[in-house]
């Protein structure tokens, strides 16, 4: 059994007061096995952020159902979710999203405080990855005292330390420069060297060349995928952007 | 440009963002109303006709300085929070081409449009709730209201003059803000990150210290005559304690907290704990304000309403007896004993010759001297007001010489006494050793007792400083002894009294009746020799004392409704300036997985902490200050310190519940900003 079965997926947007409805998702269809490092690949429009919305039960989808280790994401109560979320997922965000009010390291326990875990549990967990993340130096500071890259760093810890089944990745690299993406990404390949199944969305044909599968998207299906098999970074790279071109000129590649 | 430009987009800026505007205003309209309306009862001569006008007029007077002083505060506070949340436009405008001249212009009329309306709105309002006391006044105490408020021109003027320039301040730090800033950081000005405040040890304590300070002179005081100094003393140091705790003592405590892992990791502890620590500093300064406003509408409350409700055992204090009749000559003089027979004798003929017959007489002359009072010795040539600020006040003691016969026809006792072999009753916290210094002379004490017996203390109504009765054999002897004695301002300063109380069977009109005609005899006897003196009657004072403490009381609630109107204002106000603020961060937690359960739950914790701080502290406020007020009540002649101990619990129990009222209402508004 897969990890995440995705089939039949649809959004549709509602106008306010019987207006125009967009279709954000028409028919997504997909299966990511444990230990994948998936990227979703799009234009912006194309319906990438609301498939992760949904995967990520942020949001709910018009019909379809997503299946994540045997669960069914739609008949999970709405006062679970966030509960399924925070045991389930871990979520990186474009903007980080850490709260100015804790210290980084604060920021890394909120999941687990709110689990109710035990202080001796979480520094336990959190002392075996921060130095592979590198930010040891740093759990003391506040965010606003710390770089774009130290700070996504520190949002993958969050994302990592209640051992999540998946990880899910919105843009990742889209507010770092490109030393700090370069390292983040290093640490994606490297996290899911160790196992983790990591689903990632982004619009960087660099970023996704460190994926294992890409699947692009557009117009609210999967248009295609392609993958890495055992080509390197940079043949990947030349494949996503040949990917990217043909789709661009309109190119019909089903 | 076009001139109307700036004044127009100012408007419009004050317009949309009405929602934080207009509580704005209306606190601006308020804090100017306060303003008016305290400078008008403290500055004018409204009050003069009130026994204690004096001290509630100090205490008026104080209260606008201290006014002007949380106005700026809180005006300054409310303000920066607006500024915060329209620098995004302002970065707007300054990419679309606007220097910080321009910029500087908007906030100009921004600030101009605010002062109009707080000072058109808040004199209106204050020249309104002024005449609307009054009318309720009068309605209320249902006499003749012996003051009125009259619109003043020096108040108008003051008030003008004072939020003029506190607004002009808050221009200034507009300007500053808004200068300081580079177009970009205007942009993200909402969304920068803000330092945390860093737990600054030195305030925090200085803070604790200040405030303790402040309690132990409210507690320590002893006697009311020192009390109106260092009340105000007190005071401030109380509200700069408060602001100090509040502002840095706070953010410590939440450091401490932190510090404490097993404390702070858990669920319902750790985002609130952390969202304190973060926000306290900033608002720190308004729970402070709220905590200072509930204090002084629970102090105000009490005491007038303890003032008013024991109005009759006050009356009865002052005036034991249907009529009573008083004089009073410093020195002494032989013939003072003929002149007290012919008092009396003439008093008792004109109540026969009314028809009336006299019971339950009290009738003494006494003896009186002061001094500063130190191990049985009352040294006599340090004068107390003239060394006012120097001196301990607790150490004043008042002494008063009976005679022994005297003594035995007041109290039923039957005690006999050679010379100066005296009997000491002791009233306040004096010690009498074996024998007793009094200036030069010197008595020994053949027995001490306190004074409980409540018919000494009414035959001398005093309650301003410690006494001791001195029982002697010879009164004339003694006297003797002491004419000698000279007051700085050359006058002797031996005291003698005469009073004759007595109940007398006539209704109330023939009571005053004869009391104005005895009144009447007693000036014409002794008003040449320059004897204060005067015949009351109890019923003719009634009226006086109703309009006295019944005005004050109505004074105190009118304050405390302003009062309370202004924090409801500002507890609206946090609550909706943080829920804007807190939007976003309680979006992340929920995305972080934080169940709704989770957010409903800390928020309660968080603002019940938040809340309840200020009623808090304000009740150990109180309670550190109820000796003091109590010591305060002693010079209106109120001594009922069980009425006020209940007048505070009740106060207490109404404003928390009122208080309670106040926050849910409040922090369902949060929720369904946050949420």
């Amino acid at each position: 059994m897969s990890l995440l079965e995705v089939t039949g997926l649809q959004k549709i947007y509602k106008g306010r007061r019987g207006g125009t409805s967009v279709e954000a998702l028409k028919n997504v269809n997909f299966t990511v096995e444990k230990g994948e490092y998936v990227a979703i690949m799009g234009e912006s429009g194309s319906g990438k952020t609301t498939l992760l919305n949904i995967l990520a039960a942020l949001d709910k989808a018009t019909s379809g159902t997503v299946l994540l280790d045997g669960m069914n994401l739609s008949t999970i109560k709405e006062s679970a979710i966030a509960m399924f979320r925070r045991d389930n997922l871990g979520y990186v965000f474009q903007d980080f999203n850490l709260l100015d009010t804790f210290t980084l390291e604060d920021n890394i326990y909120l999941p687990l405080v709110l689990a109710g875990k035990r202080h001796q549990d979480m520094s336990a967990r959190l002392s075996q990855i921060a130095p592979s993340l590198g930010i040891t130096d740093i759990l003391k500071k506040y965010p606003y005292e710390v770089s774009g890259g130290q700070k996504q760093r520190a949002a993958v810890a969050r994302a990592l330390i209640t051992s999540p089944k998946m990880i899910l990745a919105d843009e990742p690299t889209g507010a770092l420069d490109s030393k700090s993406s370069d390292e983040l990404l290093e640490l994606f390949s490297k996290v899911n060297q160790m196992g983790q199944t990591i689903l990632m969305v982004t619009h960087s044909t660099k970023a996704a060349s460190h994926a294992s599968r890409v699947m692009f998207i557009k117009d609210g299906i999967i248009f295609h995928q392609i993958y890495k098999g055992s080509s390197t970074d940079t043949q990947m790279y030349q494949k996503i952007s040949d990917t990217l071109n043909l789709l661009a000129q309109g190119g019909d590649l089903k | 440009m076009k001139a109307g430009l700036y004044p127009k987009i100012a408007a419009d800026g004050i317009r949309k963002n009405g929602r934080l505007y207009i509580p704005y205003f209306i606190t601006c309209i308020l804090m100017v109303a306060l303003f008016y309306i305290m400078h008008l009862l403290g500055f004018s001569g409204m009050l003069k006709n009130f026994e204690g006008a004096s001290t509630a007029r100090d205490m008026l007077k104080f209260g606008t300085y201290i006014m002007a002083v949380f106005g700026t505060i809180f005006l300054f506070y409310t303000q920066s929070t607006l500024v915060k949340g329209r620098l995004k436009e302002f970065g707007l405008y300054s990419v679309l081409g606007m220097n910080r001249r321009n910029l500087g212009r908007i906030i100009f009329f921004e600030t101009a449009i605010s002062w109009f309306i707080a000072m058109a709105g808040g004199l209106i309002a204050g020249v309104g709730l002024s005449k609307l006391a009054e009318l309720g006044f009068s309605r209320l105490i249902a006499v003749d209201v012996n003051y009125s408020f009259n619109l003043s021109v020096s108040s108008i003027v003051a008030t003008v003059i004072v939020y003029s320039f506190i607004f002009f301040l808050i221009f200034l730090n507009a300007v500053r803000r808004v200068r300081s800033a580079s177009t970009i950081n205007l942009i993200h000005a909402d969304k920068a990150g803000e330092k945390p405040p860093k737990a600054n040890w030195v305030v925090g304590i200085l803070g604790f210290v200040i405030l303790a300070s402040g309690y132990y002179i409210a507690i320590k005081i002893q006697q009311p005559l020192s009390a109106l100094i260092w009340f105000f003393i007190a005071v401030i140091l109380t509200i700069v304690g408060t602001y100090l705790v509040l502002i840095a003592g706070s953010v410590l405590f939440c450091r401490i907290l932190q510090k404490n892992k097993k404390y702070y990791y858990k669920t319902n502890h750790f985002v609130s704990v952390s969202s304190m620590a973060y926000r306290m500093k900033r608002n720190g300064a308004s729970l402070a304000s709220i905590c200072i406003l509930l204090t002084m509408i629970l102090v105000m409350i009490s005491s007038t309403s303890a003032l008013y409700i024991n109005r009759e055992e006050t009356l009865m204090n002052h005036y034991p007896r249907h009529l009573n009749a008083y004089a009073l000559n410093y020195g002494y003089d032989k013939g003072y004993t003929e002149l007290a027979e012919k008092l009396k004798n003439g008093i008792d003929e004109r109540t026969k010759e009314y028809g009336a017959s006299a019971k339950n007489e009290t009738y003494f002359i006494n003896y009186s001297l002061s001094g500063y009072y130190e191990n049985s010795y009352l040294n006599l040539d340090i004068n107390p007001l003239d060394n006012f600020t120097t001196i301990d006040y607790d150490k004043v003691v008042q002494v008063f010489f009976f005679d022994v016969d005297t003594y035995n026809r007041l109290t039923g006792e039957n005690e006999s006494l050679s010379e100066r072999k005296v009997l000491a009753v002791v009233d306040g916290k004096v010690d009498v050793g074996d024998e007793l210094k009094i200036g030069k002379e010197t008595f020994s004490v053949v027995k001490k007792t306190d004074n409980t017996k409540s018919q000494l203390r009414n035959t001398v109504s005093t309650n301003v400083v410690s006494t001791i009765y001195v029982i002697v054999d010879d009164l004339d002897k003694v006297a003797e002894l002491y004419k000698d004695y000279m007051d700085p301002t050359g006058g002797p300063m031996l005291a003698w009294y005469w009073i004759y109380d007595f109940d007398i069977d006539l209704d109330a009109e023939h009571q005053i009746e004869l009391g104005e005609k005895l009144n009447k005899f007693m000036h014409d006897e002794l008003s040449a020799k320059r004897f204060v003196n005067y015949c009351d009657s109890r019923e003719m004072q009634r009226n006086d004392f109703v309009k006295t403490f019944g005005g004050l009381f109505f004074l105190g609630i009118l304050l405390s409704i302003i009062f309370l109107v202004s924090c409801v204002l500002i507890i609206y106000y946090k609550q909706i300036s943080e829920g804007f603020e807190d939007q976003s961060r309680f979006g992340i937690m929920q995305k972080v997985g934080m169940t709704k359960e989770n957010i409903k739950k800390s928020i309660n914790s968080q603002m019940l902490t938040v809340f309840l701080i200020p009623i808090v502290v304000a009740c150990m406020h109180l309670a550190a200050v109820l000796p003091i007020i109590h010591k305060l009540l002693l010079l209106f002649g109120h001594n009922n310190m069980p009425l006020l101990l209940r007048c505070a619990g009740v106060c207490v129990l109404i404003c928390g519940i009122f208080y309670a009222v106040i926050y849910k209402f409040t922090s369902n508004a949060y929720y369904k900003i946050v949420s």
